[in-house]
């Protein structure tokens, strides 16, 4: 494996050479494991381990909720209800998959927070970056779908509006609406369809986690200081290093313990606290719910969807000059997944050699500002489009973009960075102390 | 880990397992009461078979609608052009079973002030509620009744240790069988679970006698109705002037929204939904107005303010067996916890496996914080300055 120099696999007995001539599987797992990883890591390094926790809770819980669930639209509701009162420990699977979902965003948006703050995503990076935004899409159809096979109101209204949302695309988008649906409207085709992703799409991204940690063990970890572990040779990178086993599978292990303390506390006492009471409503075309509101972890861009309507100046201007090719509804699509875009793209926009933004004393209060953004983004999507609310919305998504195409291109240009420490080491040593043993 | 540790993890889990053992008995030691009375079944039994028109007792109740279900698809097939702005205000007028609620991000929870003494249910409804955190102080919707008040109680099951109290789920049930079952149907509840010892617990021949009395159920095996029998689920009750299943109404109803739309108080106050229910049926204001041809009722708890169902609920209009006076607040706040209970049986059960997996997850942080510390030790020399 290429990256930091450290020991190798060696197989000792006969039976270990006899499989590694055959199949390096056991040389694989001790590289893996045993990576040398920056000895500086701070607490925000944990959520990798978080993040494969929830894939492995939500795809062991929901392999057991499929046995027990129906996706038809007759049969959808009821059967959950089912689980809930009937399956043994039915009630515990379906509201650990349920608040499962909310842990994993949270640690995900935790994750790239803290990407954007270390300037992890900067070369060699790049392509880490690119997998971890593919893995984050993915999640949030997952999610979607995953929403929808409760068959509630907010299930079947949350699908009617976000494949609107294709329908928005000029000329071709009602045919690919009606091609997402299978039909005209949200139906027991859209069920059936979403539930057999919902079902897919969770292995693509156990796929794509394993590329993205191939690619990170290949560039090596990045760390609080940007600096790159020395690769000149073993012994310096032993002195930036210590392996993954023990020291940061037991740190991370503390962590994720502390974190369900939490998790579990929410799904024992409290489980129904960040969903809706409409989804206890079963589905029912005839009916729209007062407000359609998706779940939180999409409210950030949800908002800057419902942002840029008609009464915008730039949406106007958009709209006159494409010859009303692209209306508000459309604008407002297509800024909803330019944000993710442009957040995919921080590698390229960002222009500053400093990686990490510890010693960018600019760009720390700009990166405050769009963590504070994103938050506000959250909570004014969860308002109604009416009053004030659309203007907190269209300054928040403006910052969002001005952040990425404008403060991070021109950081690099006018700000001055502080002193970056010469290694890793010098930098542990300066919080930790130096090693106490004389081999120092 | 050493020796000591494991036994001493064995030894805490014993415990935790001795302590829910224990408390599992407690429950099973709650003795029966009402409605097992079987006059009052029969009568509730008349009143599920016969048309509403028919039946001398419960008119009233049964022609109370709650939504003209004709004019409401029209309503929603108008909205459906924009569905994600707010269309609903018209909906909410209507009255309809599923739009008159409002949506928030976060929403239902039950939470911690834990009750456990049932006697203070009976008084322990809190009037005086904490003015500023209420809805209707801070709307942000700003649709003044678009809400309606919900007033918070203290149930015996909110909290991480709360319960449900037998007594009151059994009275909830009379209530329900006698009063609202002649327009509301169960059609997710089993007629078994009436014995959960986490539920109503009743012995199962008096589940087999209520399940009985019940409306018959079509058996496609036999090609004709036949009795129910407590495998089967009590009647769905669907049909013009019908009102809306009550299976999960107290999930399906949010209740608490504030501070600031961010629900965050369901943390102290519980789910929200049962305090919906209890508040709707105590919240007629006596008014009446007639619209194309329907008749709306005032209350303070429905969104809008004017809803079609018409008082169900006065005093003595059931007699529970315990002779808990059957006051309206008393068999509303009965029938609210029994409807918590339907929509959420497993409660107690799940609160309980939080608890054990919380204390299990406290104990391995524990641990796992002290094996990280020395482990790390011989590399972190001085503390962080």
């Amino acid at each position: 494996m290429a990256g930091i120099p450290h020991d190798h696999y060696e197989p000792k007995s006969g039976f270990e050479r006899w499989l590694h001539r055959r199949l390096p599987v056991a040389g694989l797992l001790y590289d893996t494991l045993m990576i040398p990883t920056p000895k500086n890591l701070n607490w925000m390094w944990i959520w990798g381990i978080v993040l494969v926790f929830c894939l492995v809770l939500q795809i062991v819980t929901g392999i057991v909720l499929v046995m027990h669930y129906t996706p038809h639209v007759d049969l959808a509701f009821a059967s959950v209800e089912h689980i809930m009162r009937n399956v043994n420990g039915g009630y515990m699977l379906r509201y650990l998959h349920a608040n499962g979902a909310s842990l994993f965003f949270v640690a995900v948006y935790l994750h790239i927070f803290r990407g954007l703050y270390y300037g992890s995503y900067k070369a060699p990076r790049e392509v880490t970056w690119i997998i971890g935004m593919l893995i984050y899409l993915l999640m949030m159809a997952t999610a979607f779908m995953g929403y929808v096979l409760p068959w509630g109101q907010m299930s079947f209204w949350g699908a009617t509006v976000i494949t609107g949302l294709f329908g928005a695309i000029p000329g071709v988008g009602e045919a690919i609406q009606t091609w997402l649906l299978g039909g005209p409207a949200v139906d027991n085709a859209t069920l059936n369809r979403f539930f057999s992703l919902h079902y897919l799409l969770p292995f693509v991204i156990l796929g794509l986690v394993i590329v993205h940690i191939w690619a990170f063990h290949t560039t090596g970890n990045n760390n609080p200081t940007g600096v790159e572990v020395r690769r000149s040779s073993k012994e310096e990178a032993a002195r930036d290093t210590l392996p993954f086993w023990p020291y940061f599978v037991i740190k991370d292990l503390f962590a994720l313990a502390l974190i369900l303390v939490v998790f579990f506390a929410i799904v024992g006492f409290m489980p129904n606290y960040l969903g809706h009471a409409d989804n206890y409503i079963p589905a029912n075309p005839m009916v729209t719910p007062a407000h359609i509101v998706p779940e939180w972890y999409f409210l950030p861009f949800y908002a800057i969807l419902r942002a840029f309507d008609g009464d915008v100046w730039l949406v106007q201007l958009v709209q006159f000059l494409t010859f009303g090719i692209v209306d508000a509804k459309f604008f407002g699509v297509l800024a909803m997944f330019g944000a993710i875009l442009v957040l995919a793209l921080a590698p390229w926009l960002d222009t500053s050699r400093v990686r990490s933004g510890r010693y960018r004393p600019m760009f720390k209060w700009w990166f405050w500002l769009l963590a504070a953004d994103f938050m506000l983004l959250m909570w004014v999507g969860a308002m109604p489009a009416e009053g004030i609310y659309p203007y907190i919305a269209l300054v928040g998504s403006a910052y969002w973009f001005a952040f990425f195409l404008v403060i991070l291109p021109l950081l690099g240009v006018i700000e001055k960075p502080d002193p970056v420490p010469a290694t890793i080491e010098e930098d542990f040593n300066a919080h930790y102390g130096a090693k106490a043993t004389p081999a120092e | 880990m050493t020796l000591r540790t494991k036994t001493l993890t064995a030894a805490l889990a014993l415990t935790i397992s001795a302590g829910g053992l224990a408390w599992a008995q407690d429950s099973t030691t709650v003795p029966m009461t009402a409605p097992a009375d079987a006059p009052a079944m029969g009568a509730g039994g008349t009143n599920f078979v016969a048309s509403p028109e028919t039946t001398e007792a419960p008119t009233a109740e049964a022609e109370a609608t709650e939504a003209p279900a004709e004019d409401a698809a029209a309503d929603a097939a108008a909205e459906e052009e924009a569905p994600i702005d707010e269309a609903a205000a018209g909906a909410d007028a209507v009255g309809l079973s599923a739009g008159g609620e409002s949506v928030v991000p976060v929403e239902t929870t039950e939470a911690v002030p834990a009750v456990e003494d049932h006697a203070r249910l009976e008084t322990g409804i809190e009037e005086a509620l904490d003015p500023g955190a209420d809805e209707e102080a801070v709307d942000p919707y700003g649709g003044g009744s678009y809400y309606g008040h919900t007033e918070d109680v203290a149930f015996s099951f909110e909290g991480p240790f709360g319960r449900f109290d037998q007594f009151q789920l059994q009275r909830g049930l009379q209530v329900y069988t006698e009063v609202c079952a002649a327009c509301h149907g169960l059609e997710f509840v089993p007629i078994r679970t009436l014995s959960d010892r986490n539920g109503p617990g009743l012995p199962e021949n008096q589940v087999r006698a209520y399940a009985a009395e019940l409306l018959p159920i079509f058996d496609p095996a036999l090609g004709e109705e036949r009795p129910r029998v407590p495998t089967d689920h009590f009647p769905s009750i669907e049909g013009a002037g019908m009102g809306p299943d009550l299976s999960v109404m107290a999930k399906a109803r949010a209740g608490f929204h504030g501070p600031y739309g961010t629900g965050i108080n369901q943390l102290v106050r519980g789910i929200g939904g049962p305090e919906y229910i209890y508040s709707l049926l105590t919240g007629y204001t006596g008014q009446e107005k007639e619209e194309a041809g329907t008749l709306y009722y005032g209350n303070t708890a429905f969104p809008g303010g004017w809803i079609s169902m018409a008082p169900p609920l006065s005093d003595d209009r059931v007699t529970y067996e315990d002779g808990t006076p059957a006051t309206v607040e008393q068999m509303s706040l009965d029938v609210a916890a029994f409807l918590m209970w339907t929509a959420e049986p497993k409660m107690m059960e799940r609160k309980q496996v939080g608890l054990v997996s919380v204390l299990f997850l406290i104990l391995l942080t524990v641990l796992l914080y002290l094996t990280n510390k020395r482990l790390w030790a011989p590399h972190k020399n001085k503390p962080k300055h």
